[in-house]
C-alpha cells in the first residue's frame, strides 16, 4: 500500500473529523488547525475549508484504484451524510463523488445498503444543476434488479419525464436514457398518466 | 445560468463553461503550483466536445485545428458564432473521436498562449447526441468494470438496436434483468482480461496493484478543479514526473494523460521502468546462465552480462539507445585494447563498464 497516498486521503478526511470529548468520531465537523491552513491575503470561511476537502475527495473518487482507501476512510458514509447538508455546494460535491465511484460493485452494495437511495432521489429537486445531473446519472448506474423498484419509483419516473423535456440538453439527454434504458414503457406510460391529473411530483430546477 | 426552464440549447453560454475565480485559500499541504479553482469532475461534465473561447480573430480556424489535432483524431469543427465572445476573439467548438484525447487536448490547450491570446478550453457535453451521452455513460461502466475486475450484476437493455415496438417490450418484464433475452451487453469479454489494446486514460491496472503509487486522474488542470490525484503522462512530450513515493503537495500536480494511440496499452511511467527492468534483469538472468548463438563454442562457467539490450518501447529512443550502446562498445573495446600492460602488480582483469543510460 502506498503510504504517502493513504496519508494525503486521510489527512483530507480528518479535516472533516473530530473526535468529541466521549472519544467518538463525530463525522463532518472540521478539525482545521491554523497550522494547516496557508496563509493567505483574504480570510476565508469554515465552509469554504470543507468544499475544498470534499472537492478533492470527490476528485479522488473518479479512480478506481482509490476505492479500496476510499471505503477505508468512510469516504462513502461522508458523501451520503452529506447530501442532506443546507451548504448547496457541498451536496454538489458530494453527489458528484457518488456520482463518480457507484459503479464500482462494492461501492455500488453499500450505497444499497446504506439506503443511499432516497437522498440521492432528494437531489433530484436541488436547484443546482450539477447535483441534479449527477443524481439522475447516479440513479442510472446504481439500478440493479433488485434495487429498481426504488431507482425506477413511479414519482422518479415522472421526475425524468420532465427532466428529457427540458431545454437544458445535459439533463434532457439523461433523463432521456433513463426512460428508455432503464424504465419499461409501461412505467413511463404510468407517469405519463400521472403527471396529466395531478401536479404532484418532484419539481424541476430552479432557473 | 442554465437550467431547466432556460431557452438556450447547445451554443448558449453554460455555466460549467464559465471559468471559475483561482482558489486562494486552500491549506498549504493542498496547495498545488497553479493556483486553481474548486471544481468537481465527474462524466457528465467531459465530453469528447471542447469549447474554445479566446481564439484571436485572425483567421487562424487552420492553425487551431492543427494544434488540436495533436492531441487526437477530431471528429468535427466549426466556429460557434453565436456564443458571445470576447472582443476580437472567436469560439469554436471541436469534437474529438475519443474522450481521453478530449481529457488531454483540454488539459494541455487550457490556459495556452494561442497567437498572442489565452485560450480558455472547456467541455461542451450539451453538444452531444443522446446517443453519444449514452455511448460515453457505457464506457464509464465497462472501465470501472475492467479497472476493479468486476462484472456488473446489471446489465442494460439493447441499445444498439432500433427502438423496440411496444409489443416486443411487453415481452419481458424485467428485459434487464441478467436472465432476459433481449439484454446484450456491450462489454468486450477481452474487458476483463489484461490484455494490451484497451486504451482508457485511467490505465491504472487494477486495485491490487499495490506497486505502483500513482494513480492516475481524470480531470484537468486550472481553470477550475482542485487536483486530486496524481497522474501520468505517457503522451506526446514524454515529460519526467516524480515516481514513488510522493509527498502530498505533489499530488496537486496536473493530471498527466497517456497519448490518444489507441493501440497501446496505458501504463504509467514507473511501471513502464519497472517492465523494463524486469525484462533487462530476465535477459542478464540468461546472459548469466546463457547460450552462445555460435554452439560450437563451450561456455565454461556464467557468461558476463551483456551491457543490457533495452526494449524501450519506441522506434526513436531504441535508435538512440542502439547508438549508445554500439559507442559504448566501441568504446570499451578501443578500451580494452590499450590496455594489454597490467596496470599495477594485482592485475585485476579488466572489467566491463556498465554504463546508465
Amino acid at each position: 500500500m502506498e503510504l504517502g497516498r493513504l496519508e494525503y486521503l486521510q489527512a483530507l478526511v480528518t479535516e472533516f473529523q473530530v473526535t468529541d470529548s466521549t472519544g467518538n468520531k463525530r463525522r463532518c465537523s472540521v478539525a482545521l488547525t491554523m497550522s494547516s491552513v496557508s496563509s493567505h491575503s483574504r480570510p476565508f470561511s469554515l465552509a469554504e475549508a470543507k468544499e475544498q476537502v470534499l472537492a478533492n475527495l470527490a476528485n479522488f473518487a473518479y479512480d478506481p484504484s482509490n476505492y479500496e482507501y476510499l471505503r477505508q476512510l468512510q469516504v462513502l458514509d461522508l458523501f451520503l451524510d452529506m447530501l442532506t447538508e443546507d451548504n448547496e455546494t457541498l451536496v454538489e460535491f458530494a453527489m458528484g463523488g457518488l456520482c463518480n465511484l457507484c459503479l464500482d460493485k462494492t461501492n455500488k452494495e453499500y450505497i444499497l445498503e446504506a439506503n443511499g437511495v432516497e437522498p440521492i432521489i432528494n437531489c433530484l429537486s436541488s436547484s443546482n444543476e450539477e447535483t441534479v445531473v449527477s443524481a439522475v446519472t447516479t440513479l442510472m448506474f446504481l439500478t440493479t434488479p433488485r434495487s429498481r423498484a426504488q431507482t425506477t419509483a413511479l414519482p422518479v419516473v415522472e421526475c425524468m419525464l420532465r427532466f428529457s423535456l427540458s431545454a437544458n440538453t445535459r439533463l434532457s439527454n439523461l433523463a432521456s436514457i433513463f426512460l428508455q434504458d432503464y424504465c419499461s414503457p409501461l412505467q413511463v406510460e404510468e407517469a405519463r398518466n400521472l403527471s396529466k391529473h395531478t401536479a404532484v411530483g418532484i419539481p424541476l430546477p430552479k432557473d | 445560468k442554465m437550467a431547466a426552464g432556460s431557452s438556450g440549447g447547445p451554443g448558449a453560454p453554460c455555466r460549467h463553461h464559465a471559468q471559475l475565480g483561482a482558489c486562494e485559500s486552500r491549506a498549504k499541504y493542498r496547495e498545488g503550483w497553479r493556483p486553481r479553482a474548486v471544481k468537481v469532475y465527474t462524466i457528465n461534465l467531459e465530453s469528447r466536445y471542447v469549447l474554445i473561447q479566446g481564439v484571436p480573430a485572425l483567421g487562424v480556424m487552420k492553425e487551431l485545428v492543427e494544434q488540436f489535432a495533436l492531441y487526437g483524431a477530431i471528429e468535427e469543427y466549426h466556429a460557434l458564432d453565436e456564443y458571445p465572445a470576447e472582443q476580437f476573439t472567436e469560439v469554436y467548438l471541436i469534437k474529438f473521436k475519443k474522450l481521453q484525447c478530449a481529457r488531454v487536448a483540454k488539459k494541455k490547450m487550457d490556459e495556452r498562449s494561442f497567437f498572442g491570446s489565452l485560450l480558455h478550453v472547456c467541455y461542451a457535453p450539451e453538444f452531444e447526441t443522446v446517443q453519444e451521452t449514452r455511448e460515453k455513460l457505457q464506457d464509464r461502466r465497462k472501465y470501472i468494470a475492467k479497472a476493479t475486475n468486476q462484472r456488473d450484476c446489471f446489465v442494460l437493455k439493447k441499445v444498439e438496436g432500433p427502438k423496440k415496438t411496444a409489443s416486443e417490450n411487453s415481452e419481458h418484464d424485467c428485459p434487464w434483468s441478467t436472465s432476459g433475452s433481449s439484454i446484450v451487453s456491450n462489454w468486450d469479454p477481452s474487458c476483463f482480461t489484461s490484455s494490451p489494446g484497451v486504451s482508457h486514460n485511467t490505465a491504472y491496472l487494477s486495485g491490487n496493484q499495490n506497486q505502483s503509487p500513482l494513480t492516475s486522474s481524470h480531470y484537468d488542470n486550472n481553470c477550475a478543479e482542485i487536483s486530486g490525484y496524481f497522474g501520468q503522462n505517457t503522451s506526446l512530450t514524454p515529460s519526467v514526473h516524480p515516481g514513488g513515493h510522493t509527498p502530498p503537495a505533489s499530488l496537486m500536480q496536473q493530471r498527466m494523460v497517456p497519448a490518444c494511440n489507441g493501440i497501446d496499452r496505458f501504463m504509467p511511467r514507473t511501471t513502464h521502468l519497472q517492465e523494463r527492468k524486469r525484462k533487462r534483469e530476465e535477459g542478464n538472468k540468461f546472459s548469466l546462465i546463457g547460450t552462445t548463438e555460435d554452439n560450437t563454442e563451450v561456455v565454461i562457467g556464467p557468461q558476463l552480462p551483456e551491457i543490457p539490450k533495452v526494449d524501450m518501447d519506441d522506434e526513436s529512443l531504441n535508435t538512440s539507445a542502439t547508438l549508445i550502446r554500439n559507442k559504448l562498445k566501441e568504446v570499451a573495446d578501443s578500451v580494452s585494447t590499450s590496455v594489454e600492460k597490467p596496470e599495477s602488480s594485482s592485475a585485476k582483469p579488466l572489467v566491463k563498464q556498465r554504463r546508465r543510460i
